[in-house]
């Protein structure tokens, strides 16, 4: 059985991607599939919550780094929550941060697209 | 190799001042070459060094012939100790022309043996050197500026320079004309030793050496204790050696201080047993310490320094008390301590300096960082001016390292080379986290590096064994995880790092597992092991709660 699932909602072309257990190679390769699949799908934000990711591995953190150029190139943006301090310590020293917002929760992370959606209309 | 000494291959842990050596010898070629004394406390290392720098030179080049003299303290006198010097160069080198190791065996070699021997080589250039050497073998001190120069002749003649490398230098004070100690003597190694085309590496104890004249202007090369990886590796000799297998406590290794000699004496006696335990070592010490070889050896240096028994008694109170007070002694202090002269004082202090127990600082005395030699000296005066029973003595050890053995918590976990085994050690480490009572973000960042050490541990192991041992070791306030793993060697001999698989680093991520691992831990070390590699990670607790203090500090 394997200690990583995933799972996603999305409204409003707004995707939330549920990662779970232990973000290594395998699961990390299932999170950049099913993004670029919500990509196809048109949505314009991806919010990645990593509350219930309980470890990461340098190989899964690493392929972060196709999904952060796919997203770019469907001009979409990316944003991370709920992060525990270690991950985001890991996500920075590998330079990923830079290309992500990152949120306390997910409410902090709608709220700003909110306002954002506002400003821009 | 002539010496007793160890394969080249079981020298480990000094590289780095053996190829330092090696570069300063082979300057010689374009008279760049610089005298060095090697200096360090006793049982570092320091012959140990010379010797396989000697095989070295001996075996793996050509341009310099190397000449390896230990000062023998039965032959000091000027007439023995010319002789004995000359022969041995004159066999060192002619051995070096064609490789003959079995001319290194020159004990015993008279000088008409020497004779016969340069006849048969026809080396016109020893024959001179001799003829010169009988010539004035009626004037002690004119042979012995004979034999001392002979390298720089043989090098003037031959174009092939000389690296004299001599041990127990510092017995050369006692070279003597009819019995009269005469310091002018060992003063004669100024002349060979001001030749360019003969650098002199010297080594002996380090105090009296330092206090030599003729050794007062040399390059001092520090030879420094044995990192944590030289020691496991000289363990693994050892193992080899006396067919044995065990695992030292690491608070025990730590005690010794990464002393070769103490190490191999500890290991040694521990290794009566085919399979010792973590008792066994501990006991292994207390022997030592209490009548083995340490202590043996460390009563020698003492007696030699201080032949007067109830001087000895004296400097034993006096060598005790410097280890148990804080501050540096001086001799007016001592003196006042133990109702004796200035004088007495002064010659006590000097002699413990001498004999390596204490160090000696601008008038002051204090004690010299060595664990070991702190319990021998404890041990010494136990017996010699408490006289208490053995049996007692051996308690009070035991109490004394048991707090320290029972304040460690030690966690042994071993895992199947299985998918996501790494999972399995990361959650051990936060529950041992807990029942320690350890800042869960510290092992938080812990596991990430006990992650990425399994990681390393599957990838590199190419071994029979699919296991990957985890232990999680903590004292004080430290902690120390350390993940073997059967297989093959993965670390660079150069960085003592790992290097990566081809095909493995070409894959995204790759590479970021040591940086992790250094990030997270306050030490990273990779050693060799029985079973093959061991990952060590080091975390300083105390240095993590001081800096959590002072953030909290600032923000408030």
């Amino acid at each position: 059985m394997s200690n990583f699932s995933l799972s996603s909602k999305s409204a409003q072309n707004v995707a939330v991607m549920l990662p779970k257990g232990y973000i290594n190679d395998m699961g990390a390769v299932s999170l950049e599939r099913t993004s670029e699949q919500l990509l196809g799908a048109g949505m314009s934000t991806l919010i990645v919550n990593f509350s219930d990711v309980q470890f990461i591995n340098s190989f899964g953190v690493s392929i972060f780094s196709g999904m952060v150029q796919k997203t770019l190139e469907h001009n979409s943006v990316l944003y991370f929550t709920n992060m525990k301090k270690v991950h985001r310590d890991v996500f920075e020293m590998m330079g990923l941060i830079k290309h992500v917002k990152v949120f306390a929760d997910e409410e902090e992370a709608l709220k700003f697209l909110k306002r954002k959606r506002k400003y821009v209309e | 190799m002539l010496f007793k000494t160890l394969q080249e291959k079981d020298f480990v842990g000094r590289e780095h001042e053996l190829s330092s050596l090696y570069t300063r010898i082979i300057g010689a070629h374009s008279e760049k070459a610089e005298n060095a004394v090697l200096s360090g406390p006793r049982g570092i290392g320091k012959t140990e060094l010379l010797k396989q720098l000697f095989g070295i030179l001996f075996w793996k080049q050509d341009g310099i012939a190397p000449f390896y003299y230990a000062v023998n303290p039965a032959l000091l006198s000027a007439e023995a100790f010319s002789r004995s010097y000359l022969i041995a160069f004159l066999c060192h080198r002619l051995a070096f022309e064609t490789k003959d190791q079995s001319l290194l065996y020159f004990d015993g070699m008279s000088l008409d043996g020497v004779s016969a021997l340069v006849e048969d080589r026809g080396a016109d250039w020893a024959r001179e050197i001799l003829e010169q050497y009988r010539q004035c073998s009626r004037d002690p001190y004119s042979a012995l500026r004979v034999a001392l120069t002979a390298p720089n002749r043989s090098a003037q003649t031959t174009r092939i320079p000389v690296a004299v490398l001599i041990d127990d230098f510092h017995l050369t004070k006692g070279l003597h004309i009819d019995g009269a100690s005469d310091p002018r003597l060992a003063s004669l190694f100024e002349e060979p030793m001001s030749f360019r085309k003969t650098p002199h590496v010297i080594t002996g104890n380090t105090a009296e050496v330092q206090e030599m004249p003729v050794a007062s202007g040399l390059k001092r090369i520090s030879v420094e204790p044995l990192g944590p990886a030289g020691v496991s590796s000289n363990i693994l000799t050892l193992f080899h050696a006396y067919d044995a297998k065990g695992n030292v406590p690491p608070l025990l290794l730590r005690h010794l201080g990464g002393n070769p000699f103490y190490v191999r004496c500890v290991v040694r006696s521990a290794c009566a047993k085919d399979k010792p335990v973590e008792k066994d070592f501990w006991n292994a010490y207390i022997q030592e310490i209490m009548e083995g070889t340490l202590s043996r050896y460390w009563s020698a240096a003492l007696k030699r320094a201080i032949p007067d028994l109830g001087l000895r008694r004296a400097a034993l109170a006096t060598a005790h008390k410097i280890y148990h007070t804080r501050e540096p002694l001086s001799c007016q202090r001592i003196a006042t301590s133990f109702s004796l002269t200035d004088n007495q004082a002064e010659a006590i202090a000097q002699a413990l300096y001498l004999a390596g127990y204490v160090r000696g600082e601008f008038g002051v005395f204090r004690a010299m960082e060595d664990a070991v030699l702190r319990d021998i000296i404890d041990c010494f005066y136990s017996v010699e001016i408490l006289a208490k029973p053995s049996h007692d003595l051996e308690r009070e050890f035991l109490e004394r390292l048991l707090p320290m053995r029972e304040d460690a918590v030690h966690y042994d976990i071993t895992l199947p080379m299985n998918k996501e085994a790494e999972l399995v050690a990361a959650q051990c480490l936060e529950q041992i986290g807990k029942n320690l009572d350890i800042d869960q973000d510290i092992i938080g960042q812990l596991k990430i590096a006990v992650i990425e050490g399994c990681i390393n541990a599957i990838e590199h192991s190419k071994g029979a064994e699919n296991k990957i041992y985890v232990s999680v070791a903590s004292e004080r306030d430290r902690l120390e995880i350390s993940i073997e793993s059967s297989g093959q060697e993965f670390i660079v001999q150069e960085t003592g790092e790992p290097f990566g698989d081809r095909g493995i680093s070409k894959a995204p991520g790759r590479g970021w597992g040591l940086k992790l691992m250094k990030r997270y831990a306050d030490d990273v070390r990779f050693e060799k092991t029985l079973r093959g590699v061991k990952t060590v990670l080091i975390k300083n607790l105390r240095k993590t709660a001081d800096v959590k203090k002072e953030d909290k500090a600032g923000h408030e």
